[in-house]
């Protein structure tokens, strides 16, 4: 009675709960996963909280120092640095959270059936992972927007393409190691189909690992859509940009150094935020880790 | 001269005591220097400087730019060069007398004894001729560089006349000192080429004071002393060029130390002036280049002539300059720089434009364009600069934009029918070309004969080539001048174009170097010397 009693009054913790409680024990966790809502919500609430429209050109005096009119003072064209900053979040944002969405779906479906679907499929889709992967990103990136042009599309298509493989190839992977575990077969021999035992039983177990990887990759992303915009193969002018801001501020920064710096302390923050988040969850949820504790 | 020298020599006190004093205090000087410093003194004496482009053509007859002449200029000779310092003149090079006899024959003489590259020998007439006929024989896209060129008759081993059809006023000024004056071995093209045609990128002899050592494309061109060189030796060992198409690199590598001579933006030259890098010299020289807008006019969107004059209203040039470079450089009337023969005072359009009078042209067109038109723009601060206040500036009377930012590789091949069909979409595209002292340079790629090769905006009028031809061969100046501002008051009435700015040419260089420089600061690459 008792033993049941306890089983009544200790429910199974949600996954909400359980990263907030990790996180609470993580100060490099609770750091990150400050730095990120902080990001994210000045993303979202970029066009309430900017004073200026981001392309506002000669908003005040052209390369001035940060001012109670403009917080990290104006870029060469007397556009408010700030509220460009703010806009560059929003596209770093996007492009983060399109082009990884893109690369986790098509790499889960990818790698769900390199994983479970025929060996010369498997074999097949491997040669078309690596063929992708032997690509150095930037590179690729280059050479894609040389034949399409540049845009903010281009850089969510280039960083997509790239991914891909890394979540297809660890999906696959898994997918295998999976395929024969006793409980599966036990599905299988009660009459489950594939669906089921994908959704149900397959998907569950990779996808944490898989989330877990995507938030530690999106400093990756952002720093390569900085790079391509910083190179001029980004995002089209006057939208903003992070890597925009650094490459018209290291144009002038004999003129002044504040566009240079409103344009990198974002990214170094993302950064952190980022990876010290993602840590923190892996730290949560791997079991082994755990069980180390 | 070679007296004083043989005191001075005679009188030093150079013993084996001093010898060895000498030689001592000299191992205690490469040792206190840092290892950077040693290694460079063991390598000789190398020039290093930044250019705008990559090179793509070093058949003189088929040059493309003026960064291939810059290298043109080190490895191939000529009759007449341009006189270094801040006046427009020329001087001998490879001829030793050189004379106008009448309107349409020149007389020429080389100097003896001048030597090609390999086994090729001598610089003779023959040579001269070859060199010269070449471009026209060959339909070369610069064959109007030679303009009513007849041919050249060799009158002896180093003699000859050069015949034209008519008077042709560029011969002095562009023709001879430039790209299609220099001189190949007839005998070394005919051997690399099937009919003495371009032979590219590929230079079978030399013929100036330095050799093409190596070329990496993109990373750099090296070149080395000519060892057949017979003239003045240059002042350097070895030149080697970075191509950098953005100036804010090369203005950054300079300080690095990675580079001894470069141009620098105008946006940057205040504060050089103020703060100027250690050991530095900074030069201000006017440009001659110009910088325009230009449109599309077989592009459908810009098919409308009130469209296009909306636009060119729309564009407060003041304002685009004055962001652009910062305040350091003016406004354009025309394609022609102030101080030479043709150039505007004043453009039909007002240089600030004028909104109101954009509105209306727009409203005659039925208003604006429904898809937003796109600007070209080369990948450059002060170009990407220009575009975005050009874009926020017709926006003001409703003519939406986009910019599409190119890389230098894809930029300039952009409006080339040879290079595929992109010309067909190209709308707006800012666009700078180079300039040499004689107006019929910049009329001459906007005659209908350059659509598709230079002439990106396609724009064609009878009465424009008429003119172009025309010019060529008045004597009277002023009459001359007035068909160049005629010229231009035509290209304006088109609609294809509005001219922004010739910019300006600072310099900067190490305070040990002696460059020399044309009027307008364009470097003459050979005739450099002091010490890096």
């Amino acid at each position: 009675m008792s033993q049941a009693q306890a089983t009544v009054s200790l429910p199974e913790p949600t996954v909400i709960s359980r990263i907030l409680r990790g996180l609470a024990g993580n100060r490099t966790g609770t750091i990150g996963f400050v730095l990120v809502v902080l990001i994210l919500a000045a993303a979202i609430f970029a066009p309430w909280i900017s004073q200026y429209d981001p392309a506002a050109i000669m908003t005040g005096p052209r390369m001035a120092p940060p001012s109670s009119d403009h917080w990290l003072g104006t870029d060469n064209l007397g556009r408010d640095l700030f509220s460009r900053v703010l806009a560059g979040g929003r596209v770093a944002m996007l492009v983060a959270g399109a082009s990884l969405g893109a690369a986790l779906s098509l790499g889960l479906v990818l790698g769900l059936v390199a994983g479970l679907g025929p060996r010369w499929l498997d074999n097949l889709l491997l040669l078309l992972f690596d063929a992708l992967r032997s690509f150095p990103t930037i590179v690729f990136g280059l050479a894609v927007v040389t034949l399409v042009g540049p845009s903010l599309f281009t850089v969510i298509l280039v960083v997509a393409i790239t991914s891909v493989p890394i979540y297809a190839r660890i999906i696959r992977t898994q997918a295998q190691s999976l395929r024969n575990a006793e409980f599966v077969m036990a599905e299988r021999a009660m009459g489950a189909g594939l669906p089921r035992i994908l959704f149900v039983h397959v998907l569950p177990n990779v996808l944490g690992p898989l989330l877990i990887l995507a938030s530690m990759d999106v400093p990756l992303v952002i720093a390569t859509e900085a790079g391509l915009s910083f190179l001029g193969m980004g995002v089209r002018p006057p939208t903003s940009s992070w890597g925009v801001i650094l490459n018209d501020g290291y144009n002038f920064i004999r003129n002044s150094p504040w566009p240079v710096i409103a344009g990198s302390v974002p990214i170094v923050l993302v950064t952190l935020g980022f990876t010290f988040l993602g840590e923190a969850l892996r730290d949560i949820f791997d079991p082994r880790l755990q069980k180390a504790n | 001269m070679t007296k004083t020298n043989t005191v001075s020599m005679a009188s030093a006190p150079f013993g084996r005591r001093a010898f060895l004093k000498g030689a001592a205090s000299t191992c205690l000087f490469a040792a206190t220097m840092p290892l950077g410093s040693r290694i460079w003194a063991q390598s000789g004496q190398t020039l290093r400087l930044s250019a705008y482009a990559d090179i793509d053509a070093l058949d003189p007859a088929f040059y493309q730019n003026g960064y291939n002449v810059d290298v043109m200029n080190c490895i191939y000779t000529k009759l007449i060069r341009y006189k270094a310092g801040r006046e427009w003149d020329w001087e001998l090079e490879s001829a030793e007398e050189i004379e106008q006899v009448d309107d349409t024959h020149i007389r020429f003489k080389l100097k003896q004894g001048l030597q090609f590259s390999g086994d090729y020998g001598e610089i003779t007439a023959e040579d001269v001729k070859f060199s010269f006929e070449r471009a026209i024989l060959h339909d070369s896209p610069v064959k109007s560089d030679w303009g009513p060129l007849d041919h050249v008759e060799v009158t002896g081993r180093y003699e000859g006349v050069i015949v034209l059809k008519e008077p042709f006023q560029p011969l002095w000024t562009i023709a001879l000192p430039y790209g299609t004056g220099h001189i190949v071995s007839k005998k070394a093209v005919l051997d690399a080429t099937d009919d003495g045609g371009n032979f590219g990128m590929t230079p079978p002899v030399f013929s100036g004071a330095y050799v093409l050592a190596e070329w990496k494309s993109n990373q750099y061109v090296r070149l080395t002393r000519n060892p057949a060189w017979t003239g003045p030796a240059p002042g350097f060992d070895e030149i080697r060029i970075l191509p950098m198409d953005d100036t804010k690199t090369a203005e950054r590598a300079y300080e690095a130390g990675d580079l001894d001579f470069t141009q620098i933006t105008l946006s940057s030259l205040a504060q050089y002036r103020q703060d100027p890098p250690a050991n530095t010299t900074i030069e201000e020289y006017p440009s001659l280049y110009y910088v325009w807008l230009g449109m599309n006019l077989d592009n459908p969107a810009l098919g409308d002539k009130n469209l296009r004059q909306a636009i060119q209203y729309a564009i407060n040039v003041k304002q685009v300059v004055d962001a652009a470079y910062f305040g350091e450089a003016e406004p354009a009337t025309g394609l022609i720089a102030p101080g030479l023969p043709g150039h505007r005072d004043h453009s039909a359009i007002p240089v600030e434009g004028d909104l109101d009078k954009a509105r209306e042209f727009l409203q005659a067109a039925g208003g604006p364009p429904s898809q937003p038109l796109t600007i070209d723009t080369l990948n450059a601060s002060e170009w990407t600069t220009m575009a975005q206040i050009i874009q926020a500036q017709l926006a003001k009377v409703g003519i939406p934009t986009q910019i599409n930012v190119q890389d230098s590789g894809s930029f300039w091949t952009l409006g080339m029918e040879s290079e595929g069909d992109r010309w067909k979409n190209m709308q707006l595209v800012l666009n700078r070309f180079s300039m040499l002292p004689d107006p019929y340079y910049a009329t001459s790629w906007f005659v209908s004969e350059q659509v598709g090769i230079w002439n990106w905006e396609r724009f064609s009028s009878p009465e424009f080539d008429k003119l172009h031809q025309k010019a060529l061969s008045e004597i009277d100046p002023d009459e001359r001048a007035a068909i160049y501002r005629q010229m231009q008051d035509i290209m304006e009435q088109s609609g294809a174009y509005r001219f922004l700015t010739h910019e300006g040419s600072p310099v900067m260089y190490r305070d040990s170097l002696e460059p020399a420089l044309r009027p307008d600061g364009r470097p003459l690459l050979p005739r450099f010397s002091g010490s890096v």
